[in-house]
């Protein structure tokens, strides 16, 4: 009997996880569409449905109605492989994510590092897809979003690593039950919430660390080949993604279901306040990645890789050694480090930009000026 | 398997981008990795492709990320309108050279007039001269916003946003524009010896409230521009066009002043009511991307200024040479004469030959697009090619002129 | 230095290699030259210490039934004039000296007169059509110019 109730919960959980991915996807393309258009003073898709919120369906039946071929010389194995492997990421991360209380697939052990280590799977799909295409150009273009990806996964492990420390366990129900009583992570480390977003979007090749994908303006980008619903697993999977991140995000440092009345709907052991807490700060976080998009130029790869190495990870460090010294010897460590992730939060905003404005304007008095 | 393909034969601009990579590759710059003998790929950049600037095709060398040469292929907007001139009376041609730069289209109408008034010794009316220079710096404005919408555009999606709110106000623009000749582009409104039709009623209202609303706006524009570290980091210091270059490629416009080159048809070679009106000819120090954005912010600025003084100093008067409407067949003394103009992307004119009939015997175009391009194989060498779509934004093509 | 004072200049030290020097109000001065004097005449008229002609503006390539005609156009930072050369091309050997060696700015416009108008510029480094397809025949803006179906044959 258990191992059939295993069984059954099992299924439910992949159901749901799928289930997750793509409607996130498609309400993410929707979104992402009204919020740029709103961000650019124009209205954005709303004839498809009430309001347009069929776009992304009708979007979607378009990809599946076109033609799907593979290019001669493309290698038959890999380059079918590539679209379905980028699928993985986002539907294995939702094994240890909470949703509510009660709703949790697996408790894994390691569960924290199993986060970051999953988020690799995305890295492999887009190499499988940029060697499979046999064109020198997406092989370029996969070689330096894997790149990026991974320079950016330390400084989200760091960041990892200092919630560890705090929780004490790698356990993420023991990261929520932490967050208990409004005593989020994210108000006791924010600079180390801010690491870790700015690393998650450009693991998701995302808002001003989209060079991959801009590249395909110029140059072929890694998906290139890709044309209908192989083309829509990279699409859906980036959109995907945007959510997938955010619940990371908040489970982490939000306190992930938990909020006012959490307990008070509680049908066979699940929570059902819960979820709509989550769902809430998750798509708070989705709009801010969607309006970061749309502020900031594209960084240029010299620029993104120089600010991975140069100082995220750099300051990620300091803050491992900072924090485990406070955890160590401050006796009201939790005050202690409150006051540090404050006060470097707001150093790190308040000083980062004047320091590079400086440094771009001695530049500038440096440049010659022309003459005949 | 390899005899489905067929490669296309590759055309003269590719093999000669292919020449070239062999002559370097005879000369001993050949790659510096075991195995292979040159480094080097073309890549069409085709006449369709996302950057804004139309139907441009550049077959660009790269060196893995840089830049190594740059042939552009134009042509394929070509409408012989050179051509098209010995057919058509002179009246007959002006919707024509509407449609070279299109998106600045009076100023293109204003040098053709200019120059079959000069040649034809007809006198424009005061009115119409104001008018003349009114609309003409509207549409500067318009062009310019263009222009940097879609430069901004090139870098970012932040850009995206940018287009729309500079075209929210190119449409206050338009619409007065509209109100006033009857076409949001192909204006066809000059004539010899004045405008078509004078200011309707409110119009003058009209403009001044666009021009007490503008300034505002391009302060927001700049604040979402050049605030931005990112936006500072990408544009400083990148595609330099040096003095020299001005001076052997003929480049002219907001390109030259960005490089210090005080250069601007308006004060040099006045026409017009120029003369009477105080403005200043904006130029920057380093000649870089960052100084054309910044010279284009800030000549939208003078322009404004222009407009104002025009509306003030506005006199009574006809708008056109001759009763009701302009001559319709002209026969200028034969000869020939050439008038340029400062269009917002440089210097535009016309050279019109007239042997006695109602026809130009030779018109050519004078284009400020086709001379800017000539610079870009040197501007854009040695740039990675991200920096490169960025220069070509930053230059403001129109292929309209370009390929006429 | 006004435009009569220049072209007295031009007139005195060009004696002989420019031809029916005028000048066009307010600011152009239009000279004829010889086709086979053109290199020698740009590239003194560049380097004159005076009136230094730096900037080639445009070259156009003009048909006047009998003869071919290049025209062009330079200007002049130190005088801020211009000069209008005019080179008459015999249509029976329709060849000029390129200036490109002078003027790096001709490079195109040359390419462009030769497009449309079939003057052939000797020793241009890379003389090919620029506005029209690469197959094209004839040049379409001489008088006698026949469209003709093998230019378009989808049409």
């Amino acid at each position: 009997m258990d191992i059939v109730l295993g069984i059954l919960r099992a299924i439910l959980f992949v159901v749901i996880a799928y289930a997750v991915v793509f409607v996130a996807a498609l309400v993410n393309i929707y979104f992402e569409r009204r919020a740029m258009a709103f961000i650019g003073d124009r209205l954005g898709p709303n004839r498809t449905g009430p309001q347009g919120v069929l776009q992304s369906i009708a979007d979607a039946f378009k990809m599946m109605g076109k033609e799907d071929f593979r290019p001669l010389l493309a290698d038959p194995v890999l380059f079918t492989l590539a679209p379905v492997t980028v699928m993985i990421g986002a539907v294995a991360i939702q094994l240890v994510l909470p949703y509510t209380q009660g709703l949790l697939a697996t408790d894994l052990n390691i569960g924290v590092i199993f986060l970051v280590a999953i988020t690799s799977f995305t890295t492999l799909a887009i190499l499988m897809g940029g060697w499979a295409s046999r064109n020198k150009y997406s092989l370029v273009g996969a070689l330096r979003a894997a790149a990026q990806m991974i320079s950016y996964e330390i400084p989200m492990l760091l960041a990892l690593l200092i919630v560890a420390m705090i929780v004490g366990s790698l356990r993420v129900s023991a990261v929520v039950a932490f967050q208990a009583g409004y005593e989020w992570i994210g108000f006791y480390a924010p600079f180390t919430f801010l690491m870790f977003y700015i690393a998650s979007i450009a693991e998701l090749n995302r808002g001003p660390f989209d060079l991959p994908e801009s590249e395909s303006e110029l140059v072929a980008g890694y998906a290139t080949e890709y044309s209908g619903m192989r083309f829509g697993m990279f699409y859906l999977n980036e959109y995907a993604g945007l959510t997938i991140m955010s619940m990371v995000t908040v489970t982490l440092f939000f306190g992930g279901w938990m909020g006012p009345w959490s307990g008070a709907l509680t049908w066979w052991g699940i929570d059902w306040i819960g979820i709509l807490w989550f769902l809430l700060k998750t798509y708070v976080l989705v709009f801010m990645l969607v309006w970061i998009r749309f502020s900031i130029p594209r960084l240029q790869v010299d620029q993104l890789m120089g600010f991975a190495w140069k100082i995220l990870i750099p300051l990620g460090l300091v803050n491992i050694l900072a924090t485990a010294a406070i955890i160590l010897w401050v006796p009201e460590w939790k005050w202690g480090l409150a006051i540090f992730g404050w006060v470097s939060f707001f150093a790190f905003v308040g000083l980062f930009d004047p320091l590079l404005k400086r440094r771009l304007r001695k530049q500038r008095e440096r440049q010659p000026v022309v003459s005949a | 398997m390899y005899d489905h393909f067929e490669t296309p034969e590759p055309d003269e601009a590719v093999k000669l981008a292919l020449r070239r990579i062999e002559e370097s590759t005879a000369r001993g710059e050949g790659s510096d990795v075991d195995g292979l003998e040159f480094n080097e790929v073309v890549v069409n950049m085709g006449p369709q492709h996302p950057s804004t600037h139309g139907v441009l095709r550049l077959v660009v060398t790269l060196d893995g990320e840089l830049v190594k040469d740059v042939i552009p292929v134009i042509g394929y907007l070509h409408r012989c309108k050179e051509k098209l001139a010995e057919r058509r009376t002179y009246f007959q041609y002006i919707p024509i050279v509407d449609r070279t730069e299109y998106l600045a289209s009076i100023n293109c109408e204003w040098a053709y007039v200019m120059t079959v008034e000069k040649l034809a010794g007809i006198q424009v009316t005061r009115r119409a001269e104001f008018i003349r220079v009114i609309t003409g710096e509207l549409m500067r404005i318009a062009s310019h916003l263009v222009a940097v919408g879609t430069f901004t555009a090139d870098l970012s999606p932040l850009g995206t946003a940018m287009v729309f709110y500079m075209f929210r106000d190119r449409e206050v623009i338009l619409d007065l524009m509209e109100e006033l000749t009857g076409a949001r582009m192909m204006f066809n409104y000059y004539r010899f010896g004045g405008v078509r039709y004078d200011l309707p009623d409110g119009w003058v209202e009209r403009c001044r409230d666009f021009l007490k609303m503008f300034p505002r706006k391009i302060k927001e524009y700049e604040a979402l521009v050049d605030d931005n570290a990112v936006f500072l980091q990408r544009t400083q210091g990148t595609g330099v066009i040096t003095q020299q270059d001005v001076v052997d490629y003929g480049i002219t416009g907001p390109n030259a002043r960005a490089s210090g080159i005080d250069l601007d048809l308006r004060r040099h070679r006045p026409y017009s009511v120029y003369p009477e009106l105080d403005f200043e000819v904006i130029t920057a120090q380093h000649g870089d991307i960052f100084d054309r954005y910044r010279c284009r912010m800030d000549e939208m600025r003078e322009s404004l200024k222009i407009v104002e003084q025009c509306l003030d100093m506005l006199p009574k008067g006809p708008a056109q040479l001759g009763s009701l409407r302009a001559p319709y067949v002209i026969t200028p003394p034969p000869g020939s004469c050439y008038v340029g103009q400062e269009n917002p992307r440089g210097e535009y004119g016309t050279y019109i030959e007239s042997d006695g009939s109602r026809y130009p015997s030779r018109l050519k175009y004078r284009d400020p697009c086709f001379c800017n391009l000539q610079l870009f194989p040197k501007l854009l060498s040695g740039n990675k090619i991200a920096d490169a779509v960025a220069i070509s934004g930053s230059i403001d093509l129109v292929l309209g002129g370009i390929d006429r | 230095m006004d435009i009569d004072a220049i072209a007295a200049l031009l007139l005195e030290r060009f004696a002989g290699e420019l031809t029916d020097v005028r000048i066009q109000e307010p600011d152009t001065i239009v000279a004829g030259c010889a086709r086979e004097r053109l290199e020698d005449v740009a590239a003194r008229l560049k380097a004159d210490s005076e009136v230094g002609y730096e900037t080639l503006n445009w070259i156009a390539g003009v048909d006047h039934r009998t003869s071919f005609e290049a025209v062009y156009h330079v200007y002049s930072w130190k005088t801020n004039t211009w000069i209008e050369l005019h080179v008459k091309v015999p249509k029976a050997d329709p060849e000029v000296a390129t200036v490109t060696g002078v003027w790096p700015a001709a490079d195109w416009h040359e390419r462009e007169a030769w497009d449309m108008v079939g003057i052939r510029f000797t020793g241009h480094p890379d003389l090919r059509r620029i506005l029209l397809k690469d197959d094209f025949v004839g040049h379409p803006l001489r008088k006698d110019y026949v469209d003709l179906a093998e230019n378009h044959p989808h049409v």
